[in-house]
């Protein structure tokens, strides 16, 4: 749930990057953090890992100043993919304001990605968000790896759902990564603005809201 | 509630201890003495962590101090705001499984209960119908036993009546006889005491069988093999049979009293409820001849009252004695079925079972009173309708 405190004049969104272990959360979050470069960027917080598996989880602060003075704050979280740290999920995923889901493109991953999805939906339920209502974008990752399910295949699965069109990335390359981190921010700008009147009461239209949240810095490109 | 993602403050990254080592080690780096406070100062610097100030850094000789300390201040915070949020992450999923747990537990403990519950209610349930088929049982047994007994019986009073017949009649034809003989024979002394010794003589064969007759008699009452449905009974005639036929199994001194009241006739097993007598005073025999072993035969002589009435509960019939009692002991037990005090092969241990089961058949109930030495007294009580 979005922490407004209307005293500050502050406005916390929390964005949970979700999906099967491996699939490549983190390493969403730290093409981000390279990538970004937002009216306001934090540290990116990588929690203790073991063998590079997350064990608690990742958090990226960044933010952006309305004209009326609200303060915006984008806290982006990714949760451990592994099975046996659903507490973990459930704690990281509870009060979310948007979701990303990040799925396995290889063939042999489809049952996970399937299993998460059932885990994404269930944990919702149990810290009380709707999947159908919560502003969430589907990413298929490593689309650079040979045996991943094709593209038309996928987006035909989809299709049907309200995450459709799916975003094809490649992570670990920096491709797909902004896009889409884009397509989330304006899915929960369409929640946000019916809530907090983000437009009228605040100055911060749609665009402004996209680019000044996801603006890419050209070093970090150049870098890459 | 705080929850783990909540954004520190100073006081929660450091203590107070924490925070004025810090100022020292930083204003041991620096020209001039550097403070970290919550309160903003002139020249005060920002200290940031995720983009939100959670205190202001002052003193320091230039810009450039200040600007160094900060940087190294921020990047100490990173580690102490890190460890912070897996600790408390830690405490929340842990309060959060843990909470589960309890969860889990109450409905395992609700779902053992009613486990437990329907295990003891079907136990229940097999403890009464192993009731029910021990008295099936019973019951199927004393009908058999009851059935044979009366064929028997049937079988030798139809076998005896005859005999009987032409033994009593011959006996009356041979009476007149002797009478006839008296008017041929010359009347001495000694043939007149020769006839009458010889009319004696037939007189108490006559006697003898009209007694076998009754006996007979009493046996068909009591065998009852063509009555097995319910039907009108006079209750004193069917304990007079009972006690007719236990005179004879032990002997006429045995002292009856009977005190029969007017009763009206019930409806009932006649068979049955004449087992039933028999058997309560079979009991009391029994019982007045344990009394005469114990006591030798200077003790008072012993006595069996068998009485009715009836009033608005219904018949109440009374069999009595002065015998030996039931000891307080085995009380509970008599009615239970091959429950018997006596020697083995001298009791079936069915009596009082049958018994009962018979005044329970008929509507009515039964009570024993007794004392030990006194003697005891079966009160059945047999509704009228």
């Amino acid at each position: 749930m979005a922490d407004h405190s209307p005293d500050d004049n502050r406005l916390a969104l929390k964005v949970v990057f979700y999906g099967p272990a491996l699939s490549g959360k983190t390493t969403n979050l730290m093409q981000l953090h390279s990538l970004l470069n937002p009216q306001r960027k934090g540290e990116l917080m990588v929690l203790e890992t073991r063998d590079d598996r997350t064990l608690f989880f990742d958090m990226l602060p960044i933010g952006l100043k309305g004209a009326s003075g609200l303060d915006l704050r984008l806290k982006l979280y990714t949760v451990p993919g592994q099975v046996q740290h659903d507490s973990t999920r459930k704690a990281v995923l509870s009060r979310a304001d948007a979701v990303v889901f990040v799925a396995d493109s290889q063939t042999a991953q489809q049952d996970n990605n399937a299993t998460a999805f059932g885990n994404l939906e269930e944990n919702l339920e149990k810290v009380g968000l709707d999947i159908d209502t919560l502003p969430m974008a589907v990413q298929f990752n490593k689309r650079d790896l040979p045996g991943v399910v094709g593209d038309a295949e996928l987006q035909k699965r989809w299709a049907e759902t309200p995450w459709a069109p799916l975003q094809m990335a490649s992570a670990l390359h920096g491709k797909g990564v902004l896009e889409t981190f884009r397509v989330l921010l304006d899915r929960l700008y369409t929640e946000v603005d019916r809530e907090f009147a983000l437009d009228t009461d605040h100055g911060i239209d749609r665009d402004t809201f996209i680019r000044q949240l996801s603006a890419a810095s050209e070093d970090s490109r150049a870098y890459l | 509630m705080r929850t783990f993602e909540d954004d520190p403050t100073l006081e929660d990254l450091l203590s107070a201890d924490q925070l004025q080592r810090l100022n020292r080690m930083l204003s041991a780096l620096c020209r001039e003495p550097v403070e970290i406070g919550s309160d903003r100062k002139d020249g005060a610097l920002a200290l940031e962590f995720n983009l939100e100030t959670i205190g202001w850094l002052a003193g320091g000789s230039s810009e450039q101090e200040r600007l160094a300390a900060a940087d190294l201040v921020s990047f100490l915070m990173m580690f102490i705001a890190k460890y912070r949020l897996a600790a408390n992450l830690h405490h929340d999923t842990t309060e959060a499984s843990y909470a589960e747990l309890q969860k889990q537990n109450e409905a395992l403990k609700a779902s053992e209960a009613r486990y437990r519950a329907l295990s003891d209610q079907l136990q229940e349930q097999v403890d009464e119908q192993v009731t029910v088929i021990k008295q099936a049982q019973m019951d199927l047994y004393e009908s058999a036993r009851l059935r044979s007994v009366g064929q028997l019986a049937a079988g030798v009073a139809h076998e005896i009546n005859n005999p009987i017949g032409f033994i009593s009649s011959n006996l009356k034809v041979a009476g007149e006889y002797v009478n006839d003989l008296r008017e041929v024979v010359p009347d001495t002394r000694q043939n007149r005491e020769l006839l009458d010794d010889f009319t004696d003589l037939l007189g108490e064969s006559s006697d003898g069988a009209r007694r076998i007759a009754s006996i007979v008699s009493d046996l068909k009452t009591f065998s009852s093999i063509d009555q097995a449905d319910y039907t009108l009974c006079d209750v004193n005639e069917l304990l007079a049979s009972a006690v007719h036929l236990l005179q004879t199994e032990y002997g006429h001194d045995l002292e009856i009293l009977k005190k029969p009241g007017e009763l009206p006739k019930i409806s009932g097993h006649p068979s049955r409820l004449s087992q039933t007598f028999y058997n309560l005073l079979d009991n009391a025999a029994q019982a007045l001849r344990e009394q005469t072993q114990e006591s030798g035969a200077e003790g008072k002589a012993g006595r069996i009252l068998a009485k009715t009435s009836v009033d608005s509960d219904g018949i109440r019939v009374v069999i009595q004695d002065n015998g030996c009692g039931i000891p307080e002991s085995i009380r509970e037990q008599v009615f239970d079925a091959f429950y018997t005090s006596r020697p083995v092969g001298s009791g079936t241990g069915l009596g009082l079972t049958v018994a009962r089961d018979t005044v329970r058949a008929h509507g009515g109930s039964i009570q024993i009173d007794s004392r030990e030495g006194t003697g005891t007294r079966v009160t059945l009580l047999l509704p009228v309708s």
